[in-house]
């Protein structure tokens, strides 16, 4: 039985970004800890599910992420995918300028066009463990700011940098708009 | 999963449904469910026997991961079973014997059945059907809405009549009322 002093909760995240910005790697390594680095694209949508506890506000949350193929050949089901989502994960490769570029020519048009209630999104630099970036740091966070983002992080799938915060603080950006707050201690 | 899982369900339900996931979801979408379902085996299980049955406590299983992973998707649930409908019966056939049918395919503690046809006084021809369903087992679940059979039974009823045909539907309780899953189902048709 659950203890009715605990609240429950259901929220759908999206990652979102182009082909090969590291959206599983990144689920990967929050859910599981592990990181492969054979490269297979996602075919249609992966859905992974983890439920957390948050001791502090007395909650236990299920998370189910939709990591959504960066291809076009799912435009046809793109909208539906979006249906009843809580927030999502824009993701970029601070590698390879093209996917920072999509991230407001392509993906924020995307949210604005398929989803139709309020959603919170933060902007994810990925590979920042990588040494040949072309996007810096500032030009990650002139974007966030410009695209009314929640926050901007530099993350690494690889190593596992920042990814836990940049799950956590969407989820304490999502919970706020219901009236509870926590802190983030990492 | 609490309740009792008695029945069993032909083979080739269970592949209607692999194909309809893999449609709207895609290879990984498909493994997805399977893989909440503790099921993985069955991804590339399309070659079984269609005539004989699976044990209706894995079925649910996989029914139970996709209305987890699926919540919120009222849309794609609609989707996943009007294709439910064409990958089960692909050549359309009359609307209530896919109604006996799905019965007997489906061998558990539920029903679907036809209680009204409503023709139109002087047309004579069909206006509305109206269905009775108890203990869907698609949406069994408290919050689990019910457009997977909405979706199966929509397509159905399309595929039996002229294209110049749209179907709406009304009935449809709210999911958070416990008793959600025992519906009666109106399906009306309009000339486009």
């Amino acid at each position: 039985m659950t203890d009715p002093e605990i609240r429950q909760w259901t929220f759908k995240i999206l990652l979102l970004g182009d082909v090969a910005v590291g959206k599983t790697s990144l689920i990967n390594q929050y859910v599981e800890h592990s990181f492969s680095s054979d490269y297979r694209p996602t075919l249609g949508v992966n859905i992974i599910t983890k439920d957390i506890e948050i001791e502090q506000i007395g909650s236990l949350i299920r998370l189910i992420f939709w990591d959504i193929a960066g291809q076009n050949k799912y435009e046809k089901y793109r909208q539906a995918y979006y249906e009843g989502c809580s927030g999502a994960l824009l993701v970029y490769d601070l590698t390879r300028d093209d996917t920072f570029v999509n991230i407001e020519s392509k993906w924020i048009e995307d949210i604005y066009k398929n989803i139709r209630k309020k959603c919170d999104f933060m902007l994810i630099a990925n590979k920042v463990d990588l040494t040949n970036r072309v996007v810096s740091y500032k030009d990650g966070e002139l974007l966030a700011e410009k695209i009314n983002a929640i926050d901007f992080l530099e993350t690494s799938a690889l190593n596992g940098e920042n990814v836990e915060k940049a799950f956590l603080k969407l989820v304490y950006q999502i919970l706020k708009q219901y009236g509870v707050e926590f802190e983030i201690n990492l | 999963m609490i309740g009792d899982y008695k029945g069993e369900i032909k083979n080739k339900v269970l592949t209607a449904l692999l194909q309809a996931y893999l449609d709207v979801l895609d290879y990984d979408g498909l493994k997805s469910i399977l893989r909440e379902a503790e099921l993985l085996e069955l991804k590339d299980s399309r070659d079984t026997d269609p005539n004989k049955s699976i044990d209706f406590f894995s079925f649910k299983k996989i029914i139970s991961a996709q209305n987890c992973l699926l919540f919120g998707c009222y849309n794609l649930l609609f989707e996943i079973g009007k294709k439910f409908s064409f990958y089960l019966f692909p050549y359309g056939k009359n609307f209530e014997e896919i109604i006996e049918e799905i019965n007997y395919l489906i061998k558990t503690n539920w029903k679907i059945e036809v209680i009204n046809k409503n023709h139109g006084y002087e047309t004579g021809e069909l206006e509305s059907i109206t269905l009775g369903i108890e203990n869907c087992i698609f949406c069994s679940e408290v919050g689990v809405p019910c457009n997977f059979i909405i979706g199966f039974l929509v397509h159905s009823l399309e595929k039996s009549l002229p294209s110049n045909i749209d179907i709406s539907f009304s009935g449809l309780k709210d999911p958070n009322d416990p008793s959600h899953s025992n519906f009666i189902l109106k399906l009306i048709l309009k000339k486009k």
